[in-house]
């Protein structure tokens, strides 16, 4: 593209940074109100996405692994699998349907395997993890050789701590018989508040998470755009005013909608 | 209008205005506040800084441009760390937008610590179906990539000299927004023994910590906090330290809006209650 425009190849960091502004601010438009410039951009950003995946996944994947082995190394056999995937189709015959459900039942049973293989070790070692000393105790060797650190009155009060807890939460999920025992009741009501506690430290957890991404994009519109497409050493300073500029005027707007509301 | 009633029908947008004003201004004006670094970002720190010179880490890195704001950050202090470290790293995503996004960041660091691609790092650009792929990659390095992202056939290239299996990755990291974490757990983690560290959003890192406990993973990031506690460990101020201070602000914004809130009805309530017409 830039050979094809000695102008582009010249500007085409300018031209992205001003895409990126007028993208930014057209995704921010939603926080007023919905609007047809906020809908133009999001399409705009989900086409971009998924147009780059379709790309990627044939440069990266198709490409390497099959188009070149086939058609320049002369690899044949590649031709199998897609006729297996091809089988699939059958499932709109009633009279082949049989060869689809073998590719089904293929699948299913990788899928089975690889649940179960996911099952063991990602979760399997936590259960162990779980089981912690409550007495303190100082370092030691174990009997197979292992070396076995402290355990501080701190650390064993935050053991017990997380054993209550755990046993709370796990008494909460018995839903095969009714919880009528008063012990399991209530340990089962407090591990109820004690996945609130945990959903409220997530949600807090996510709220950062957005806050991370509007900070990426505020730091974009005043250093990135402002130093790099107006001026080193003022332009985030006039991005900022024009985007203070930009937020009273949508105050301003949100004010008089209010004030007309309340008069009709 | 009321200030006790204002204060309870604040409109999200007059919200929305003294944020973005509230995380402007610290970009603007560099506002350092105190840090403490969690254990877990320590004990990534420390992990890394045990490599050796020359071992192989591979550097997963399945995040795109909407967790930028967070991964990008973390993914710099980890690649730094690693070129201080003079370790060789492969980057591997299985996000289409990173390959391009994390190739840039490597080019910009490698010209600093004299990195050279192909010879101190690779990237093997981005890979689908991460389960499949990753169960022939921990058996077959070099026949499951073929070639790097410029299309060099990867076992040619001297970055790989002594890399065959898993079994010669000495450390994994992954930088995501995604449950990729988990999956190289079960498939690269587990079988193969190799310690593993983590960059992740804000959002996925509160279901990694019980990771940490079981020493499935050594340490890992969390967030925008994780990458600045990262930063301070370096002791080289990235975007990431500025950016907390916004974050720091923005949501003393939030807390204080919803204390005034509260406060301003409980009060309100207690008006009316004295006025003889509200609720008891």
């Amino acid at each position: 593209m830039t050979s094809f425009s000695p102008w582009l190849a010249g500007h085409l960091e300018m031209l992205k940074l001003w895409i990126g502004m007028f993208c930014t601010l057209g995704l921010f438009s939603i926080l007023y109100r919905e609007n047809k410039v906020y809908r133009f951009f999001e399409h705009l950003f989900l086409g971009i996405s998924m147009g780059y995946l379709i790309v990627n996944t044939f440069t990266d994947n198709i490409l390497p692994k099959f188009w070149e082995p086939f058609w320049e190394k002369g690899e044949w056999w590649l031709i199998f699998p897609i006729f297996v995937g091809l089988f699939y189709y059958f499932i709109f015959s009633q009279k082949f349907a049989w060869l689809a459900r073998l590719v089904i039942a293929f699948f299913l049973g990788i899928t089975s395997g690889r649940a179960f293989k996911a099952y063991v070790n990602d979760y399997w070692p936590q259960i162990p993890s779980s089981f912690k000393p409550v007495v303190p105790h100082d370092a030691f060797t174990a009997a197979d050789g292992t070396q076995i650190a402290e355990l501080t009155r701190g650390g064993a009060i935050n053991n017990v701590i997380f054993m209550v807890i755990l046993l709370c939460v796990m008494s909460y999920f018995f839903f095969s018989f009714e919880q009528k025992h008063p012990v399991l009741k209530n340990t089962a009501k407090w591990g109820r508040w004690l996945l609130m506690f945990a959903f409220g430290a997530i949600f807090g957890s996510t709220i950062m998470g957005r806050l991370a991404l509007l900070i990426d994009r505020v730091t974009f519109l005043l250093k990135g755009f402002g130093g790099g497409a107006i001026h080193k050493d003022y332009g985030p300073w006039i991005m900022f005013a024009i985007m203070a500029f930009l937020t009273g005027m949508v105050l301003y707007l949100t004010r008089k909608n209010a004030a007309k509301e309340e008069a009709q | 209008m009321n200030i006790l009633r204002f204060l309870q029908e604040v409109d999200r947008r007059v919200l929305y205005a003294l944020m973005l004003l509230v995380i402007a201004f610290p970009v603007l004006v560099p506002i350092p506040l105190p840090m403490k670094v969690s254990p877990a970002t320590q004990s990534l720190y420390d992990s890394i800084e045990g490599l050796k010179e020359n071992d192989f880490v591979l550097f997963g890195v399945s995040w795109g441009a909407g967790t930028r704001g967070e991964s990008r950050s973390q993914t710099y202090a980890l690649m730094r760390h690693l070129m201080r470290k003079k370790v060789r790293f492969a980057l591997l995503a299985f996000e289409p937008q990173a390959k391009v996004l994390n190739q840039k960041i490597a080019e910009e660091l490698q010209k600093e610590y004299g990195y050279v691609e192909g010879v101190n790092w690779v990237n093997f650009g981005y890979q689908i179906d991460q389960e499949n792929f990753l169960q022939g990659f921990g058996k077959d390095i070099v026949g499951t990539i073929k070639k790097d992202i410029e299309g060099n056939p990867i076992g040619s290239l001297k970055v790989m000299e002594g890399v065959q299996t898993a079994k010669d990755i000495k450390f994994l990291i992954d930088v995501t927004g995604s449950r990729s974490f988990e999956v190289y757990i079960t498939f690269l983690q587990q079988p193969f023994n190799i310690p593993m560290g983590g960059g992740l959003t804000a959002v996925m890192a509160p279901e990694a910590y019980n990771r940490l406990d079981s020493r499935q993973m050594v340490g890992l990031l969390g967030g925008l906090s994780g990458s600045a506690e990262y930063e301070k460990l370096l002791g080289k101020t990235g975007e990431a330290t500025g950016a907390s201070t916004s974050s720091a602000f923005a949501h003393l914004l939030i807390i204080a809006f919803i204390l005034l809130g509260n406060v301003a009805m409980f009060l309100e309530k207690r008006q009316r209650q004295r006025m003889g017409y509200g609720e008891k």
